[in-house]
């Protein structure tokens, strides 16, 4: 029998700790729904999502029920429908995503992403298409995430899809304006996209990856902080290698979990397993957020020097921890910063010690980039294009994912307060410092070559 | 009658003290018995031991038992020896590990209450262990679940009747816990197979 200690110490976490989950995304190739017509396309897309994912949410439940352990969200993630989009006008482009939300409601799963394109070294007129219908297929369906790729170590930095994407996500925030601009919410910018990420919105099923297959994205914020505090606790003087170590023994157990769940729901739904992606992902709630995580490590004011290094610390030993538990493991795997989403980060950046430029170096160290920041409305294009080029020349130079997922809010002042409810969260207005002048810059376009770095073979 | 047989079950309860396994191996040693498979545990200051043991000519069972009490002295531990009769399974029905929780203060009759529905519903207990703290009681048990039975009933079932008895209880597949407490693949946990890579 396992130990008594193990066997209470994992209760802990299940009822404690806020341990699930978060995501069990199922991935759908629908490279193969290409008809003559839009509405047949449509159709076939429609009909692939619910055949392949009809049971997700019967199987989900049932194997809820047999650990215990709570799935939170069922998602479903295409492969990138830029694909079915060439020779396509941008009404019929939205005609196939509102089939794909249709879709996703019957199917029971909350977003459904790969309304997406690869652009990192050019556009196709079809991956130009997707882009530029974004405003009305965001503000039209309630389910479609989207997400564009206009980076890779290999290739470069496509500036002219960052020039075109700082204009596309004002429109798009402004075709949402009624609901504060979410729309852009669910639009991720990417450099080095995985091609097996479960977590929304960035979400897709990358090339090389099978025709279905079962992702699954496990959190634990809540966890870590509990190790961290319960560590501290009972040892003041506490070294940070020590609070490292824990971190790390903690994404195992958690990890551990996802890849339990992901394998049953698979084989449930005769379909690969694919990954487990350990992303300490937070919720607004108290308790299951990443900020509290570092300020459990003694930042007392996140934002203050030394909060990269925490952040870097923990995205480390989430990987370390993640990888001995699992040789699945893959994704975006460490720790996020989505900022409404997490109540620590959303005060920090209220009160102004969390800074966008503070943001972004942090960006450097950890699983991401830039997300769900709320910046002005009348911020200008190019300065969203800039913030986007810094954040993919950071992830194209120090060969990782980096993303931004930025919301301008229309007529919103630094400073203003939204709420967007549910997992979203809301925050605070914040201000990019120096918001003019990369204008010229951003308006040279063509593209920044692949770095030295990329010269491996 | 004078029981013979060439392989017992024997058990011993005895005030814990160090080298009791020694006294009570040394005795079936030195009749040429051979232990095939032993499991001991320490409850509040009580040692007891259930063992199996093999003997290649049959024995008298108050041998074993003579031999036995003579290392503790006759009041001082209780010895039962018994001829090893192969048990019948539980069940033959499919069945799955579970573990079960239960936390609160511990009201006369609970494990009446909780044994009595696990056993109502074929519920095979493998292992039980209480503890008591500082904030009540905490029971851990191990049993195995027919895979006939809907789940989420017994799951709901059981909870409400550990709530009649201010309890709060949690069952949940044994995986859950191996998954986090050990570390060899998960593949090995699971009895389905895999789909393969498509």
């Amino acid at each position: 029998m396992i130990g008594k200690a193990d066997i209470l110490a994992t209760m802990r976490m299940l009822q404690e700790e806020n341990l699930d989950v978060r995501t069990v995304t199922l991935g759908v190739n629908i490279s193969g729904c290409k008809r003559d017509g839009a509405a047949d396309t449509a159709k076939a897309v429609a009909d692939r999502i619910r055949m392949k994912a009809g049971g997700l949410l019967r199987v989900c439940d049932a194997v809820t029920a047999r650990y215990g352990l709570r799935v939170v969200n069922r998602r479903v993630a295409l492969s990138p429908a830029a694909a079915l989009l060439e020779d396509r006008t941008v009404e019929e482009a939205v005609e196939i995503a509102l089939a794909m939300d249709r879709a996703a409601a019957d199917v029971g799963v909350d977003l459904i992403g790969g309304y997406s394109a690869l652009v990192q070294k050019g556009m196709t007129p079809g991956e130009r298409l997707l882009i530029e219908s974004l405003p009305a297929v965001l503000s039209r369906t309630e389910r479609v995430c989207s997400s564009v790729n206009i980076a890779t170590t290999r290739a470069g930095i496509n500036v002219d899809a960052a020039a075109l994407l700082g204009r596309i996500i004002l429109q798009v925030a402004e075709a949402t304006r009624d609901r504060h601009g979410f729309g852009a919410g669910k639009l991720v910018v990417f450099a080095n996209i995985p091609e097996d990420n479960p977590f929304m919105a960035g979400a897709l099923l990358g090339p090389g990856e099978p025709d279905c297959v079962v992702n699954v994205g496990v959190s634990g914020p809540g966890v870590v902080k509990r190790a961290v505090d319960r560590l501290v606790q009972a040892d003041p003087d506490c070294t940070l290698d020590e609070i490292a170590e824990e971190v790390k023994h903690t994404a195992f157990r958690v990890t551990r979990t996802g890849e339990l769940i992901g394998r049953e729901v698979a084989a449930a739904l005769g379909v690969p397993f694919g990954v487990v992606d350990l992303s300490l992902a937070p919720t607004p709630r108290p308790g299951d957020s990443v900020g509290e995580i570092y300020q459990a490590m003694g930042i007392r004011k996140l934002g203050a020097p030394g909060t990269t290094a925490a952040v870097a610390l923990l995205n480390d030993a989430v990987k370390k921890g993640g990888a001995f538990a699992s040789s699945s493991v893959g994704g975006l795997s460490g720790a996020f910063i989505p900022v409404t989403e997490d109540c620590a980060l959303s005060e920090a950046v209220s009160s102004g010690t969390l800074t966008m430029e503070k943001l972004e170096a942090m960006t450097a160290v950890c699983s991401v980039g830039l997300d769900m920041i709320l910046l002005p409305g009348d911020i200008e294009p190019e300065t969203i294009s800039g913030i986007i080029l810094d954040e993919m020349a950071i992830g194209v130079i120090n060969r990782k994912t980096t993303g931004v997922r930025v919301i301008p809010v229309p007529g919103g002042k630094v400073g203003d307060k939204v709420d967007f409810g549910g997992l979203f969260g809301g925050g605070t207005v914040t201000n990019v410092n120096c918001p003019t002048g990369s204008a010229d810059f951003i308006r040279h376009g063509g593209h920044i070559p692949a770095p030295i770095q990329s010269l491996t073979n | 009658m004078e029981q013979s047989s060439s392989r017992f079950v024997v058990s011993v309860l005895v005030a814990d003290r160090v080298g009791i396994l020694r006294d009570i191996t040394s005795a079936i040693a030195d009749l040429d018995g051979n232990i095939d498979a032993i499991s001991q545990t320490v409850v509040e200051n009580y040692f007891t031991v259930i063992l199996t043991a093999t003997w290649k000519k049959p024995v008298p069972a108050a041998t074993v038992q003579e031999a036995l009490t003579a290392r503790f002295g006759r009041d001082a531990a209780a010895v039962a020896v018994r001829p090893y009769a192969p048990g019948k399974a539980a069940s033959r029905s499919r069945r799955t590990r579970y573990v079960v929780i239960l936390t609160g203060p511990g009201k006369l009759g609970l494990l009446k209450a909780v044994t009595s529905f696990l056993a109502e519903r074929g519920i095979n207990i493998e292992d039980w262990f209480v503890e008591k703290g500082a904030a009540g009681f905490t029971h851990i048990g191990l049993v195995s679940i027919p895979d006939a039975l809907d789940i989420k009933h017994v799951q709901d079932e059981i909870r409400q009747t550990a709530a009649e008895l201010e309890m709060t209880c949690a069952l949940q597949h044994e995986n859950i816990f191996r998954a986090t407490n050990e570390v060899g693949p998960i593949k090995s946990l699971l009895r389905h197979g895999e789909a393969g890579r498509g």
